[in-house]
């Protein structure tokens, strides 16, 4: 992996560690192993996705797979590392509710690890934290530092849901399409961009959520009425 | 995981070859007084992407050159420069990957180096007139070449 691309790897795996160290939560066995399986998980998927869709045959050049840089299918290694860190877990959703801080304090991580890889600048802004690439007076939205402040944002919601069982894991996928999709507009690329994606992710952890808080609801009638009438 | 292996050792084997003759035309030389007077005679800005076909990392980045160029080629020209390559390897990584812009073949490897940089993939970024704005070492990222790309737009 690329030195700077490392620093930030380590960064977000610093950040996962913390959240952990901090939030005193029963967590499952191995916590930081299944973050960082997740994200190798998906780095892996991603790249093999992005490689086919450029029209590269994997099999007749796998050491492109080596080279992160060119590229990592957003979609697929999302959906991959969603996949790897949820399935093994999928009967003990308290262990996803106790991860999910973590995961997000390891994406801030990644995010603000932009530092390290001079990488953090978006859109031009002349608000007064906008900065300017070295050499240019053109300033710029530190983009990806308001990502890492989302994304930290999340983390500390997300270790306050408390119940019911699996909405903090469902708001933690809320976050984490929110901190992407509020940043979008204001992030370089080329083509339209995911917005779509992160706009699925956001809805979807919010349904999840609302779901879940209405299935464990009682009703109003049963919660209120006194089981021992009086005689 | 033995079949496996052996599966994926067969369909490796069954890839193509790349032994047809390429469809490229041969590209033309050019060095540093040639280039530098291309990068004159341009009336906007520049990307300049120094490649070989021998290189892993310039392989990664050639799909994202083409989006690139697809999205921007009108208000920025694209030039690739082929360095310590054949003809015929540089043509038939053109067939594969179908970079619609001008490529220059520099056979002694010296043209791009007044500019400073190291490695391939380089990438340069020159401002209207020739003026250099920034090099990348290595593959560039999709972050790095938009930014770098607005950021020659907006000068």
């Amino acid at each position: 992996m690329e030195f700077t691309l490392l620093w930030a790897a380590l960064t977000a795996f610093a950040g996962a560690l913390l959240a952990i160290r901090l939030i005193k939560r029963t967590v499952p066995d191995r916590p930081l192993d299944r973050i960082v399986g997740a994200a190798v998980a998906g780095i892996a998927v991603g790249r093999v996705a992005a490689v086919i869709m450029q029209g590269t045959n994997p099999f007749t050049n796998p050491g492109e797979l080596l080279i992160i840089r060119g590229g990592v299918d957003t979609v697929w290694a999302s959906l991959a590392g969603l996949a790897t860190l949820v399935w093994p877990l999928r009967r003990t959703p308290t262990a996803l509710d106790a991860i999910a801080p973590a995961a997000l304090t390891a994406l801030a991580g990644w995010h603000g690890g932009c530092l390290w890889r001079s990488s953090c600048l978006g859109t031009i802004s002349d608000l007064p934290w906008a900065w300017a690439l070295p050499g240019s007076d053109i300033t710029r939205h530190p983009v990806e530092i308001y990502a890492a402040v989302l994304f930290l944002a999340g983390a500390w919601t997300v270790r306050w849901i408390k119940s019911p069982v699996g909405a903090a894991a469902a708001m933690a996928l809320f976050w984490a399409g929110l901190a992407r999709l509020a940043t979008e507009p204001v992030r370089p690329s080329l083509g339209a961009g995911l917005w779509w994606f992160y706009a699925l992710a956001t809805v979807m952890g919010l349904a999840i959520a609302g779901l879940l808080v209405l299935m464990t609801r009682q009703p109003a009638d049963k919660a209120t009425a006194n089981p021992y009438p009086p005689v | 995981m033995r079949r496996l292996l052996l599966a994926l050792l067969l369909v490796t084997a069954c890839g193509s070859s790349n032994q047809a003759e390429p469809t490229t035309p041969e590209l033309p030389e050019i060095d540093l007084a040639g280039f530098q007077k291309v990068l004159g005679d341009l009336d906007r800005p520049a990307v300049v992407n120094v490649w070989t076909s021998w290189c892993l990392p310039c392989r990664a980045e050639a799909p994202l050159l083409r989006e690139a160029h697809a999205e921007f080629g009108e208000e920025i020209a694209f030039i690739g420069i082929d360095y310590d390559d054949s003809q015929r390897g540089a043509r038939l990584f053109l067939d594969e990957f179908d970079l619609p812009f001008i490529h220059y073949f520099d056979r002694d490897g010296v043209t791009i180096a007044e500019y400073g940089g190291i490695g391939v993939p380089r990438t340069y970024f020159f401002a209207t007139g020739g003026q250099l704005i920034k090099v990348h070492n290595g593959a560039i990222d999709e972050q790095t070449l938009a930014l770098q790309i607005d950021e020659l737009l907006n000068r």
